[in-house]
């Protein structure tokens, strides 16, 4: 065996591809079981009613249709507080009213069509702000206030630093609904033994979510629920609630059978979980020389029918408000409203990018009115590494939180500055920027800048079994989702550089709760760090005792490893002595296997991400149409474990945020209640013809 | 389960892919991306849009490349159709396959046989193609994780190759 080079760092390429490539890997929706049914919903066509009627017998008379599942025969546990299984209300255009399971997908909707539903119609509100007002259609018994009072966090005294600030400057920002659009839409295959359950689906979950919900609802004990998520097409944060799972499981258990149910897409723009609308008023005072002296953010949020994630959502909205600028004084409050808008959730960066959306125009606009280049504001008043000025409020030893609010705490590193000078360097920012009032013509170009901060993933336990058998492969064992970002290639990496073996003698189990550890929820940008501090532990820990066993072998007290082989350290084993690893190996009767779980996080410092973005853009002042024709993105994002697809995950994210930036809006006819735009092209997507290629910069020292 | 209700009506139906023929029986409604998927068992081409927008499904009909979603499989019949499972055993895919790994072109890897399908196509049908007729040929083609750097790089890395050799 050769010497193990270096893999931590490399940019090796993804594990899985070329199968993925090929067709032979599998996701969710490419399974089958023997006997297995197609199952399809009916999907409600009114925005707001009740459900007074289901004659299910002319679809049960169909041929191959096998069950039908309603809310009359759906279990009371319910999936969340406000999502039940199905449900007699029905809250928006594509609610989930019944199922149907047949032995074709086409008998399957033949099934659908034969269900006969009578509704009765209920008032429907569609405006966060109309459905906070007294008298509003109720969505949900306890209005329309998630939780029915806003999030509220302050720092400082955000009243009197507006009091003694130079200028204020002001500002209302809007963004739109839009949707994750993952390729694989949500797909779920149940099967039963017994009263066990088996359940493949697509999931960011499996132990922390799926299991638990699977188990409450179907009545049994968590011991008797498996759930596995194959190969996931896109998890983009989304991909988390238990509907389509629910459901598959109720059906397979009615008709005895295997039942697979996949989402259409026109269904996954609907049925799924969308990034939410929000309305953005924001206030900032600065001092004469611009410094910020107060930052002040109310937000609110269309969460739609179901909240899901949306309690995350709008306490990310805030996170730039509250930290990005150095400042003393700094306020959010944030409201999650319901209303009859197909459900919101988790979508990459959550509310973050809303937030700053505001944040960063009204920045723009600040130093305009100031006469201060917008990169030298940026520089002269982000957040410095020492952190926010103010009084820590954590106690001593007790570990920060990432999505901070109190001063007087440091980051363990904060590379924004560095990543505002890389990004402008790259795009020639000092060189090429020009006054806007010099250019004529139609067509006039421009460059731009903002930067963000975001969650360090801290805080998730997180667990890993490592186990180096006689043969001499590493199997590597985890809880979490591989959604597609590539974290089993890069958890693979740091398990085989601590213990200096070729990547290639490592397997990687994750996300099946019959044969992994417990896992976090794959989310908050959080893999990484946190089940990679676990796998990291357990490696060295097995490298211990792989070092004790090549010492016994030896007969010395000590050796040192370099690669795949052990040399003899002292003792009377003589100075020549050494074993290679496979000797070492092969002298074991079984596996050693270590485990390890850990919480990452610090007591001392936060741990955050940093970015700074710069785009030249050209804009047509005729039509209005905006070409990017550069992009740069400089991330602090720590060490980075591999290059590649760090860089292929952060074009990932910009293309998203282009799409809501400049192109994607999902469309509601405010009369109806109907969702007009259900596709790819009139999402408007981008295509490979849209935008240009991301150019991703990681400068700056790692994060220890 | 009380089945009264007649079955709707089938028609046979014989089906060239990767080079086997396959008789079956099939409603005429069912598409022939469904067909290859739940009777054949040939994942590869995946369903994503479910309307010719996306490119997912990509298979080849004849040497040519069509969403296999927006098909009758009945349509199909006479036809000689190639899926990514059988270019996958095909030499001169080969280096397309290589390239796409090396420089990354999928993340999830959910759109990458649909690419992969396209470009093959295109790279037999137009050798030598510059950057605006490759970009350009892969349009009807979506990816959300941007991963259209990757294949960009990859397919003129793979149109390079034969003819520097």
């Amino acid at each position: 065996m050769d010497a193990a080079p270096a893999t931590v760092g490399q940019s090796v390429p993804r594990a899985g591809l070329a199968e993925k490539a090929t067709g032979a890997a599998r996701y969710t929706a490419d399974l089958k079981r023997p006997g297995m049914l197609y199952a399809r919903l009916l999907r409600s066509p009114h925005p707001h009613a009740r459900v007074t009627a289901i004659d299910t017998a002319p679809a049960l008379r169909l041929a191959g249709v096998h069950a039908v599942l309603t809310h009359l025969d759906s279990p009371q546990a319910r999936i969340d507080a406000d999502l039940a299984v199905l449900d007699a209300a029905v809250r928006f255009v594509g609610d989930e009213v019944a199922a149907v399971a047949a032995e074709s997908p086409a008998q399957a909707e033949d099934a659908l069509a034969a269900l006969r539903v009578q509704y009765e119609r209920l008032p429907a509100v569609f405006d966060a702000e109309e459905a906070l007002r007294p008298g509003a259609p109720a969505v949900h018994p306890g209005g329309n206030l998630v939780d029915g009072a806003p999030l509220r966090l302050e720092r400082g005294d955000v009243q009197a630093g507006f009091t003694g600030a130079a200028h204020v400057f002001e500002g209302t920002f809007r963004t739109q609904e839009h949707a994750p659009m993952g390729m694989e839409t949500r797909a779920a295959l149940a099967e039963w033994e017994g009263d066990r359950l088996t359940v493949w689906k697509t999931s960011r979950s499996v132990h922390a979510h799926d299991r638990p919900m699977l188990a409450r609802v179907c009545g049994i004990p968590l011991e008797h629920v498996r759930v596995i998520c194959p190969n996931m097409g896109g998890g983009f944060g989304n991909k988390d609630e238990g509907r389509a799972a629910a459901i598959a499981a109720l059906l397979a258990r009615k008709a005895g059978r295997p039942v697979r149910l996949d989402y259409g897409r026109a269904e996954e723009f609907l049925g799924g979980r969308n990034r939410q609308a929000s309305t953005n008023r924001i206030r900032i005072g600065v001092a004469a020389d611009g410094a910020p002296v107060a930052i002040d953010l109310r937000s609110v949020m269309n969460a739609g029918a179901f909240v899901a994630s949306g309690r995350n959502v709008v306490r990310r909205i805030g996170q730039g408000a509250l930290y990005l600028y150095g400042c003393p004084n700094a306020r959010f409050e944030g409201l999650a409203v319901y209303t009859n808008r197909p459900a919101g959730g988790s979508f990459r960066g959550l509310g973050a990018p809303l937030g700053h959306f505001a944040l960063e125009v009204l920045a723009d606009r600040i130093a305009a009115a100031l006469r201060i280049d917008p990169l030298d504001y940026r520089l002269r008043f982000h957040v410095p590494p020492q952190g926010q000025p103010g009084r820590r409020s954590t106690p001593p030893g007790h570990a920060l939180p990432d999505e901070p609010v109190e001063g007087g705490v440091p980051f363990s590193s904060n590379g924004l500055r560095d990543c505002l000078l890389a990004g402008a360097e790259r795009i020639g920012w000092r060189e090429r920027r020009r006054p806007n009032a010099s250019a004529t013509g139609a067509r006039r170009r421009g460059l731009g800048v903002a930067m963000g901060i975001y969650k360090g993933g801290v805080g998730r336990e997180a667990q890993a079994d490592l186990r180096l058998t006689p043969q001499g492969r590493l199997h590597l064992s985890v809880g979490v989702v591989d959604v597609g970002q590539g974290s089993s290639t890069v958890l693979a990496q740091m398990a085989a550089e601590a213990l200096q073996l070729p990547l290639e003698r490592v397997d990687v189990t994750m996300a099946d709760t019959a044969v992994t550890p417990p896992g976090h929820i794959t989310a908050g940008s959080s893999t990484t760090f946190s089940t990679g501090s676990a796998v990291k532990q357990a490696a060295e820990r097995l490298r211990n005792r792989l070092l004790e066993r090549a010492a016994a072998h030896l007969g010395v007290s000590h050796v040192r490893q370099q690669g795949a082989r052990f040399f003899a350290q002292g003792g009377p084993g003589g100075l020549a002595a050494s074993a290679t690893l496979d000797e070492v190996l092969g002298r074991l009767a079984e596996p050693l296997a270590e485990h390890a779980t850990v919480t990452p996080g610090s007591t001392d410092a936060i741990v955050n991400a940093f970015a700074a973005h710069f785009a030249e853009v050209e804009v047509d002042l005729d039509t209005g149409r905006i070409r990017v024709l550069r992009y740069v993105a400089a991330h602090d994002s720590g060490r980075i474990v591999n290059p590649l697809l760090a860089t292929s995950q952060v074009s990932g994210g910009v293309l998203q945020f282009l799409g809501i930036a400049l192109r994607e809006e999902l469309l509601l006819d405010p009369a109806s209640g109907v969702t007009l735009n259900p596709s790819f092209l009139e999402h408007k997507s981008p295509t490979l013809v849209d935008f240009p290629p991301v150019e991703v910069l990681f400068p700056g020292p790692p994060d220890p | 389960m009380s089945t009264q209700a007649p079955s709707r009506p089938q028609v046979a139906l014989t089906l060239h892919v990767n080079g086997e023929e396959h008789t079956l029986r099939v409603e005429p409604r069912e598409t022939l991306l469904d067909v290859l998927r739940e009777r054949l068992d040939l994942t590869g081409a995946k369903p994503a849009c479910d309307r010719g927008e996306c490119g997912a499904c990509a298979v080849l009909l004849d040497g040519q490349p069509i969403n296999a979603c927006h098909w009758l499989a009945v349509q199909a019949a006479g036809h000689a159709i190639v899926t990514i499972e059988g270019l996958a055993g095909q030499p001169d895919f080969r280096p397309l396959l290589e390239a796409l790994v090396a420089a990354d072109a999928g993340q999830c890897g959910y759109c990458t046989p649909g690419f992969a399908v396209a470009a093959y196509a295109l790279l037999r049908a137009e050798p030598g193609a510059g950057e605006e007729t490759l970009r350009w040929g892969l349009v009807g083609h979506t990816c959300r994780c941007n991963a259209y750097a990757g294949i960009m790089a990859a397919i003129r890395q793979a149109g390079a190759g034969p003819r520097r050799s």
